[in-house]
């Protein structure tokens, strides 16, 4: 297949149509404390000849996952997530490794995924992270440099089949009940717990220790009131791992076409002499149809950044 | 595979197929239910012990829990092969089933082997083992 692009720069506020069928608009890394989203939504891919396109940059072992997927949505979202993965990546464009079908992948010792770059020894590997998150309705990609990052979107009104508080006692930690349990409005609960939840994931998949490495009910995600700046913060607080760790870490939680909770972690860095300084991370968020359009959807009303 | 003499055993559950060799080693064995009891599952006092892999009646409950959890439809065929993420379960589903699990059988599932689980089967076989422990 072959893979046609001009160099052009993506910015934002644009929406890019690939100029030819097969083609992915390359763009350049995220910079350091900068993080790219991208998401795609199922329900406006429905070109079969589209679909048949993105089966076919999949690998064999991915396609046959595709393939088990017990149902037409399901298989669809499957497709629409590796799709995802592997043309994000390819549009970095590391060594002209631009061909999202070449890309291979292994997991780390915990089972989080991550690219095996095939570069001969003497190369080091490019230092981009990635993590993925689907449901249904929304598949998303969130890319990071020398970062670590996990991200987790749900449906807003997503149902669940137990009371908010009774999941919480069996999940959450002491503080988030507490939380959860003093909001009075049963339907501003219930959002506030999806929230939480989606904060709790990305924190895990950051760590890419598995749900195990990383127990629910042993750390907090709370939101810290700066009484100087009046901003809001979203941290965590573990009992198991001690303060400089758990600091190590910063969230951003997003409101994503009108449907959906994103909530993004991503790993400090040591900005300056003072130590872990708060430095506000830049978010640039793109819509995508892989080989057909992107849109750049940062500071429209499809992103609505709720902490971060 | 286990065979109720007297009253016809009925399940709430659309289908619920297992296949004969998940039953193998069969010995004595005393059948035991924790739980909510049925009024449709009037099991005689027939003693038989399942020494190996879960009883179809487990796979079966689980099964139950994973259709309504996951909302499937009715024609979507579910066995203990079936893995709970081809079924479409994402992570808020699994623990949700956990828990569903959990007060169904009256056990406690720590987030390590809840990790390990995949198929429907796995989780009756770890229901079992909890149950033994009791």
């Amino acid at each position: 297949m072959r893979i046609g692009f001009t160099k052009m720069k993506l910015d934002c506020y644009q929406r890019t149509f690939a100029h030819s069928s097969s083609s992915l608009t390359p763009i350049q890394l995220p910079a350091h404390l900068e993080t790219h989203l991208w998401y795609v939504k199922p329900s406006e891919v429905k070109n079969e000849s589209l679909l048949k396109q993105y089966l076919d940059i999949l690998s064999p072992r991915e396609r046959e996952n595709v393939m088990q997927m017990r149902g037409e949505e399901l298989r669809k979202s499957a497709l629409l997530a590796r799709t995802l993965v592997r043309t994000t990546i390819a549009r970095y464009q590391i060594n002209s490794q631009i061909n999202p079908r070449s890309l291979k992948f292994r997991k780390n010792i915990h089972g989080k995924p991550e690219v095996d770059w095939q570069f001969s020894n003497d190369s080091l590997p490019p230092p981009l992270h990635f993590n993925i998150s689907h449901t249904s309705s929304l598949v998303a990609c969130g890319v990071t440099v020398d970062s670590q990052i996990g991200i987790d979107v749900e449906e807003k009104h997503r149902s669940i089949k137990h009371t908010v508080l009774s999941f919480a006692r069996r999940y959450f930690s002491k503080h988030e009940i507490q939380f959860l349990a003093s909001i009075t409005d049963p339907q501003v609960q219930k959002l506030e717990f999806i929230k939480l939840w989606t904060l709790k994931e990305a924190y895990v998949k950051a760590l890419g220790k598995g749900f195990s490495g990383a127990p629910f009910k042993t750390f907090t995600i709370r939101f810290k009131e700066d009484s100087i700046h009046q901003a809001s913060e979203i941290v965590v607080d573990s009992f198991d791992e001690p303060t400089e760790l758990t600091s190590n870490w910063q969230f951003s939680l997003l409101e994503l076409a009108n449907s959906h909770y994103a909530a993004i972690c991503t790993e400090k860095h040591a900005a300056s002499a003072e130590g872990k300084r708060n430095v506000p991370t830049k978010l640039t968020v793109w819509k995508t149809i892989p080989f057909v359009v992107d849109e750049c959807v940062s500071g429209t009303d499809a992103v609505k950044t709720i902490y971060g | 595979m286990a065979s109720f003499a007297a009253s016809p055993v009925s399940f709430s559950a659309v289908s619920c197929t297992v296949k004969p060799n998940q039953v193998s080693n069969l010995r004595r064995a005393s059948l035991s239910f924790s739980g909510k009891s049925s009024p449709s599952r009037r099991i005689p006092a027939l003693r038989f012990r399942v020494a190996c892999s879960a009883k179809p009646e487990t796979v079966c409950k689980v099964v139950d829990i994973v259709r309504k959890q996951l909302a499937l439809p009715d024609d979507r065929d579910v066995s203990g092969e079936s893995t709970f993420a081809t079924l479409g379960a994402d992570s808020l589903d699994t623990v949700e089933i956990v828990m569903g699990l959990e007060e169904e059988f009256g056990i406690s599932v720590e987030e390590e082997s809840a990790q390990s689980i995949t198929t429907v089967q796995d989780a009756a076989d770890l229901i079992e083992k909890l149950l033994e422990k009791k």
